[in-house]
């Protein structure tokens, strides 16, 4: 539980300590890409509160996601028509549910473990 | 099978902790910031306003114009018309002037010649800098050796002759007139000319450079030189 708080600390401080910078173009792909990469990460954490996490789909759909997302908005701005915003639709509607599914199974859980301690 | 999972989410979270600080980090980059002290700042405030004033000169002298135009489109067009040309070939070089300014000699350094020797020439850079240097202390007009100088002389090398447009420096002395605004511009010139470093560099070409008095009556001849404009032409106008 602990280690992927620690990782996501580990790779805060990797980035803001290292020097690379986005060219002011490129960060709508940037952007698109994590929040491709919370999508996955969350639907991640929700598969596996439901015992459905199969390790392969995890891995390959964080990749394939951000490789979509970011495709998708140099597309739209080659085509002039903002496909990126497609993409954040997408995900922030699937964020959202996801997040509310986590939450709703993580209620269950505590009260049900209450329950039985009663 | 539950250890490789929490590796992989790590793994992600890495990623994505990455991600995100370098996007933190690229959006939170600080707007340039104005390092520019007070004196900075006055002296760009000054350029600026001068180009105003330049600018605001213009304008007036345009809408003069057009008045004039304006007013007296059914009786004089044509002196109006007369009197932009002139000004227009006054502005290019075509008319011969008389004003207030100094006149510069050069001449070889006696002591410096070698019987038999004939004397170097004068370098195209060191008289470029000093044509350069007359306009930077308002020059109005100049003429080298009797050759007026354009917007379009070149001043060059060709074959070891230096050459100021088609005429050549071959004789010396030969004398620089210059043409300012005012006598107290000239003056001012003058004693500028007096400590200019571009006089020195004359020296390393055997030649020096007597700077006469200030005159009140330095005549420069008209630029007799057909000027061939390559790059432009005329736009075509759509009748009114």
């Amino acid at each position: 539980m602990w280690l992927p708080i620690l990782g996501l600390l580990i790779g805060l401080f990797l980035g803001l300590s290292s020097d690379i910078k986005v060219p002011e173009e490129y960060t709508n792909y940037l952007s698109i890409a994590v929040l491709a990469a919370l999508d996955t990460f969350f639907g991640g954490i929700r598969a596996h509160l439901q015992n459905s996490y199969d390790n392969l789909v995890f891995v390959t759909g964080f990749f394939f996601n951000i490789i979509l997302a970011a495709s998708l908005a140099f597309l739209g701005v080659h085509l002039g028509v903002d496909l990126y915003i497609v993409a954040v639709f997408a995900f922030g509607v699937r964020l959202f549910q996801n997040i509310a599914v986590i939450r709703r199974i993580l209620i269950n859980k505590w009260v049900s473990a209450r329950e039985n301690s009663q | 099978m539950m250890s490789r999972a929490k590796i992989n989410f790590t793994m992600i979270t890495i990623i994505i902790g990455f991600m995100i600080a370098i996007q933190f980090k690229t959006v939170q980059q600080p707007v340039a910031r104005d390092t520019r002290d007070t004196w900075e700042l006055r002296d760009s405030i000054r350029t600026e306003m001068n180009l105003q004033k330049r600018l605001l000169a213009e304008i007036r002298l345009q809408d003069e114009r057009l008045n004039k135009y304006s007013s007296e489109m059914e009786g004089s067009k044509e002196s109006v018309l007369r009197q932009t040309l002139l000004e227009l070939r006054k502005e290019a070089g075509l008319t011969e002037e008389t004003g207030p300014g100094i006149k510069l000699t050069v001449r070889p350094i006696n002591q410096a010649l070698i019987p038999g020797d004939s004397p170097q020439t004068v370098s195209p850079i060191t008289l470029k800098r000093l044509i350069n240097e007359l306009n930077m202390y308002g020059a109005k007009h100049i003429s080298i050796d009797g050759e007026r100088l354009v917007n379009t002389t070149v001043i060059r090398d060709i074959n070891g002759e230096t050459k100021v447009g088609t005429h050549s420096l071959r004789s010396y002395p030969f004398s620089i007139n210059v043409i300012t605004e005012t006598y107290e511009l000239a003056e001012k010139m003058f004693n500028r000319m007096h400590v200019s470093p571009s006089i020195d560099d004359f020296f390393l070409d055997n030649l020096e450079v007597v700077i006469s008095n200030p005159n009140k009556k330095i005549v420069i001849p008209a630029h007799v030189e057909p000027i061939t404009i390559r790059n432009m032409e005329p736009v075509d106008e759509e009748g009114e």
